[in-house]
């Protein structure tokens, strides 16, 4: 199954990841240790594709996190016989084997300070950065590593996947309204990604239901458009349907209790009857989407069976309360 | 109507060439006749010749339409609503393109992973299964 080695690791299940780790033996076996650039060998060898090194990388992750050191070494010899030793992306790969190896918090130090020397000579170097930040927040010093983040953004504010993981750091110590700000970069670098216009409609609701700061209605209004952007953007979008029907429900309630707020001057929240009519198309989406995955439709397959229970639990305590 | 493509296809090109042929011996036939040198038919192909050339090209037409497979989604929504719905579970060995939502990258962050509370996490998987 190529697809699951070509997945980007930290995606994958404990269970997937053994399997891809049992898989890397015979992958080491079937490809050859090193790729000659003289064209009449490459006649006799196995073509290289871009894919061949994005399974090694795949391959070291998993053999790192299933404890099987020595194929590890193997997968990060033949990055290194290919790419040099001092490669940014292979010299990143080579601190995370240490960390991975790293048995005691006297040697994350350790490891700590060799990515922070290579950050002194050449402090734009990118892989070895966010190395460094993702190790300072599981050593636990997370506003030292929000600290470096804010630092790494200046000079590389493109890169969507730091913003997004500035938008998890500021989420972890509730900061939501830093949360929003960071997961708005991400959005603006990548406007066609549903899945994180998703993300920030979970986030604008978790802002909401938390209540601590700003007005819990403009939060819900925004994560109201941000849900329903992610559906115009994807069809039968489970995730987006769930956060949809979540925050309707929330409005529909509230305005049930006739907490309308008076101060309504900087956000618009759409007709009563628009959210109404939106909530009763998420729930028979929802309905749809449940039926057929319990159905084995087989083109209907492809959601995590955690999210369809989750639906399924919420549709039925939701029709309970319509009932009552 | 995928096992029509082929037999349609072959038949055309068959008619096709029938037609070349035609048309190479009835110019080969008109210059050595020089009988009648004034007469404008012999020098221009009877109208069979066109209608066939034409017939065989629509008949390869129409069995190499028939034979592609289904066109995939242009539109995006459709294109990422059929990523949602079946995931990479229908891909087979034959369509080795990734089938999953290229923006779960951002999500993963593969570039930040945390290694070793992943391989905590692992050492309690694996006592939990047992």
């Amino acid at each position: 199954m190529p697809s699951l080695l070509l997945r980007p690791h930290a995606t994958l299940s404990h269970a997937e990841a053994l399997q891809v780790a049992q898989q890397a033996p015979e992958f080491l076996r079937k490809n050859p240790a090193s790729y000659s650039a003289s064209p009449f060998f490459s006649l006799f060898s196995p073509p290289e594709s871009s894919n061949t090194w994005t399974i090694y990388e795949n391959l070291l992750l998993a053999c790192l996190r299933t404890g099987d050191n020595t194929t590890a070494h193997q997968c990060l010899e033949r990055l290194v016989v290919r790419f040099g030793a001092s490669d940014e992306r292979v010299t990143a790969l080579q601190g995370l084997v240490k960390e991975a190896e790293a048995t005691n918090d006297s040697e994350l130090e350790k490891v700590l300070k060799e990515y922070e020397e290579i950050l002194a000579k050449d402090n734009t170097n990118v892989p070895i950065s966010k190395r460094r930040i993702a190790l300072l927040r599981a050593m636990g010093k997370t506003s030292e590593s929000i600290e470096a983040l804010v630092q790494f953004l200046d000079f590389s504010s493109t890169d969507a996947e730091a913003w997004m993981e500035l938008a998890d750091l500021y989420l972890s110590q509730g900061l939501y309204a830093q949360a929003i700000y960071a997961q708005e970069e991400a959005l603006i670098i990548a406007p066609n990604a549903w899945n994180l216009h998703a993300r920030l409609g979970e986030v604008l609701l978790m802002a909401a239901e938390s209540g601590n700061e700003g007005n819990p209605q403009n939060y819900l209004a925004e994560s109201l458009k941000r849900f329903c952007r992610g559906i115009e953007l994807s069809d039968d979008y489970l995730r987006g349907y769930y956060g949809l029907k979540r925050v309707t429900d929330k409005l529909l309630d509230a305005n049930s209790k006739g907490k309308k707020s008076s101060e309504s001057d900087e956000f618009t929240l759409p007709e009563t009857s628009t959210i109404e009519k939106l909530n009763q198309a998420a729930t028979k989406k929802l309905g749809d989407i449940v039926r057929k995955y319990d159905a084995k439709d087989p083109l209907w397959q492809g959601y995590d069976a955690g999210e369809v229970a989750a639906a399924r639990t919420y549709l039925s305590e939701s029709s309970q309360k319509v009932v009552r | 109507m995928a096992w029509l493509s082929r037999p349609l296809t072959v038949i055309g090109l068959v008619i096709l060439a029938h037609g070349c042929y035609s048309a190479h011996e009835h110019t080969v036939l008109s210059s050595t006749s020089v009988q009648h040198p004034t007469s404008p038919s012999a020098t221009s192909l009877p109208l069979d010749i066109y209608i066939e050339t034409i017939a065989a090209t629509l008949l390869i037409c129409l069995g190499l339409v028939l034979g592609s497979g289904t066109p995939e989604p242009i539109q995006w929504h459709t294109w990422a609503g059929k990523i949602e719905r079946e995931g990479d579970s229908t891909s087979s060995d034959a369509d080795k393109e990734l089938r999953s939502n290229p923006f779960n990258a951002l999500e993963a962050r593969s570039g930040f992973i945390n290694i070793s509370k992943l391989r905590n996490d692992f050492v309690k998987y694996q006592q939990l299964g047992k």
